[in-house]
């Protein structure tokens, strides 16, 4: 008899939960203090199947299931950096962070600073934000909160390439990264993205604080991350049989902010679109559009506007959230307005 | 177990009560220029903590965390250098008198009332995974008791068998708030039993008291058995911080608590009724004591604050 163990699935077949899964296995057997806690870490492999797998690899001690008590294992990660160890703690909805925030911003961040250099805090916190059709308490992002906190690098990747790669490098830092994902991504396999890398086998990191542009072009600069990587990108495709020509920036990062290559991009167009699906106010598209001024003066710029969700909850009905939440159509739209 | 009285704990009491006065020094000519909260007339629980920690062991302490860091082991100097708000200091001026953080004693603290107990509870679960038999002690007072972070850090201790000691300083008032009047259990103490864990209600005026209970709950977690959780009550001498009115205890309950609860007092009682030292030596002890503390102070006061453009270091490992 012959065993046929059936082959394995194409690279380009993974999904992005299954990327974020295979980055992990690969900080885990590369480095043993890094561990995983969470609330359906273990068992479940993650509610978004980000974690799938690990339990059986690594074990229960570092693939840790815990009860519903984010205060409680936000702060375990706090100990467990101070002795040496490197936690990924999952915060399951980006939006549950408001029982824990305490332990995030109080003390993952600032225990750098606040203890002079003595203690570095090599935590990752990785949680899924953006829409899903969840409504008002499970469809934010946040990240503009994050990064107004200061000491936590918050990075928010737009395709498998990158959940892979800035994982790696989210888990390697001795400085503390929120790692914001996609739920829109999530379940989407590599090969149905717009911004299409390949994802090699072997390990890689993305650095953190390096933008990318995604699609080079000289009319508007159009900045945005995570899933609003794609939708620009759609954007950008209807925009071209019109005549415009959109430079597509993926910031990858909102702590660093990589202003050099927006300014670069800014340079050039001399129209600035920052398009956001956190909130609008107080926020990454204001911080984006003041740097901007800062660095190259008002002049610099002919026309400039920023797209994101106007200071209001997520609603429940699908005609509601597609009027308040930027999509390709909106960004279009936007776009036409800031050339026009 | 029955031990002392002994000189060292009296020793120890002087010292943190005169590391807290050296402090006080600090508020008027705001040399310290924030808050600070002393734990002076709490020094039994810090004195009984000393003798069964180990250099492996991490205590991680509240906003009122002097006497902790002492019995913990860190430097006297650094620590008032820290509070001083020193470049010296442990945390190089950045952290001040609520947030100490000493690696290489595994001590640290926060401002935040309750949240010392869930980083606690991290230390614990990393000496599982480490197989060491070293224990956390997470350290609150009675406000940090009815905080979410209380619960969720003793459930899963208690879930997971964690070598953790739950040590609370019932010193009776949240601020303002008695604790009688805020909690459903007539002890704090009693909580334990909801969590599997060890629990014992103690005099905390008495450090030989509190050192053989300390003991014992540091000997359980150690043992493998789970969380301990000891509850020392105490009276705090002063207002919440220096600078409260405290006109929300009745005069007569201060003098009351300054007259007949002051550990160093009753110590000295004890010892020279037990024998085990005459007033002559404990006078000789603090005064040697008291002088050494100046020196250091003098010292500190002549270190200079940190440099306005260092202000933004240590905040990425790329700055440190």
């Amino acid at each position: 008899m012959t065993a046929t163990a059936a082959p394995p699935p194409a690279r380009d077949a993974l999904n992005v939960s299954q990327t974020i899964s295979e980055a992990l296995a690969i900080e885990m057997q590369r480095d043993e203090r890094v561990l995983l806690l969470g609330e359906d870490v273990a068992r479940n492999g993650g509610v978004f199947g980000c974690t799938r797998g690990l339990l059986e690899r690594f074990g229960e001690d570092r693939v840790r299931d815990t009860p519903i008590s984010e205060m409680g294992f936000t702060g375990m990660a706090v100990g467990l950096a101070m002795s040496g160890f490197r936690p990924v703690v999952e915060i399951m909805f980006v939006d549950f962070i408001g029982v824990c925030l305490e332990q995030v911003y109080n003390a993952i961040a600032k225990i750098p600073y606040m203890s002079g250099g003595g203690y570095r805090m090599p935590v990752v916190i990785k949680t899924a934000g953006g829409l899903i059709g969840s409504a008002a308490q499970h469809s934010q992002c946040l990240w503009g909160l994050f990064a107004h906190l200061p000491g936590l690098q918050v990075v928010a990747p737009s395709s498998p390439f990158d959940y892979r790669g800035l994982m790696a490098s989210a888990v390697e830092t001795d400085n503390p990264v929120v790692y914001i994902e996609h739920k829109g991504l999530l379940l989407k396999k590599g090969r149905d993205f717009r911004n299409q890398i390949p994802v090699p086998e072997a390990r890689y990191k993305v650095p953190i604080g390096k933008a990318r542009v995604v699609r080079p072009g000289g009319d508007v600069s159009l900045v945005t991350l995570s899933a609003g990587v794609e939708h620009a990108l759609e954007a950008a495709e209807a925009l071209a049989a019109e005549g415009i020509d959109v430079d597509v920036i993926d910031l990858r990062s909102v702590v660093p902010l990589d202003m050099e290559t927006v300014t670069q991009s800014v340079t050039r167009t001399g129209r600035l679109l920052v398009v956001d699906e956190d909130y609008l106010s107080f926020g990454l598209t204001g911080e984006v559009i003041t740097r901007t001024i800062e660095a190259l003066g008002p002049s610099a710029l002919r026309a400039v506007a920023r797209h994101a969700v106007p200071d209001v909850p997520i609603p429940a009905a699908r005609s509601l959230e597609q009027a308040v939440v930027p999509g390709a159509g909106s960004i279009a739209a936007a776009v036409r307005r800031l050339v026009a | 177990m029955n031990t002392g009285p002994t000189l060292e704990r009296f020793r120890r009491m002087v010292e943190m009560r005169h590391f807290d006065e050296a402090c006080l020094e600090g508020v008027p000519g705001f040399e310290i220029h924030g808050e600070l909260h002393t734990g002076i007339g709490q020094e039994a629980i810090g004195a009984g903590m000393a003798e069964s920690l180990r250099p492996g062991d991490a205590v991680v302490s509240t906003h009122r965390n002097h006497s902790h860091a002492l019995a913990k082991g860190v430097a006297l100097r650094p620590l008032l250098a820290e509070i001083f708000e020193k470049e010296t200091g442990l945390c190089r001026g950045r952290g001040g008198h609520m947030h100490p953080f000493d690696p290489a004693t595994n001590f640290s603290a926060t401002g935040i009332v309750g949240a010392s107990l869930p980083v606690a509870l991290g230390y614990a679960y990393g000496y599982r995974l480490r197989g060491t038999d070293d224990v956390a002690v997470g350290v609150t007072g009675d406000g940090g008791v009815n905080t979410g972070g209380f619960h969720e850090t003793l459930n899963m201790a208690g879930a997971w068998k964690l070598p953790l000691v739950v040590l609370v300083e019932n010193n009776l008032y949240g601020i303002s708030v008695p604790i009688e009047a805020v909690s459903a259990t007539a002890t704090l103490a009693e909580r334990a039993a909801a969590y599997g864990a060890w629990g014992r209600k103690v005099d905390g005026t008495d450090p030989d008291i509190v050192a053989d209970a300390f003991a014992e709950a540091v000997a359980h977690a150690r043992s493998g058995r789970g969380p301990a959780l000891l509850e020392a009550t105490c009276f705090r001498f002063r207002g919440h911080f220096e600078g409260d009115h405290d006109n929300y205890r009745p005069r007569e309950e201060k003098q009351r608590i300054r007259r007949d609860h002051d550990p160093l007092i009753l110590y000295r009682a004890k010892l020279t009724a037990a024998g085990v030292a005459d007033q002559a030596t404990l006078e000789a002890v603090a005064a040697q004591s008291k002088a050494a503390m100046a020196a250091l102070l003098a010292e500190v006061r002549a270190d200079a604050q940190p440099e306005a453009a260092g202000a933004l270091r240590y905040r990425f490992v790329e700055e440190a």
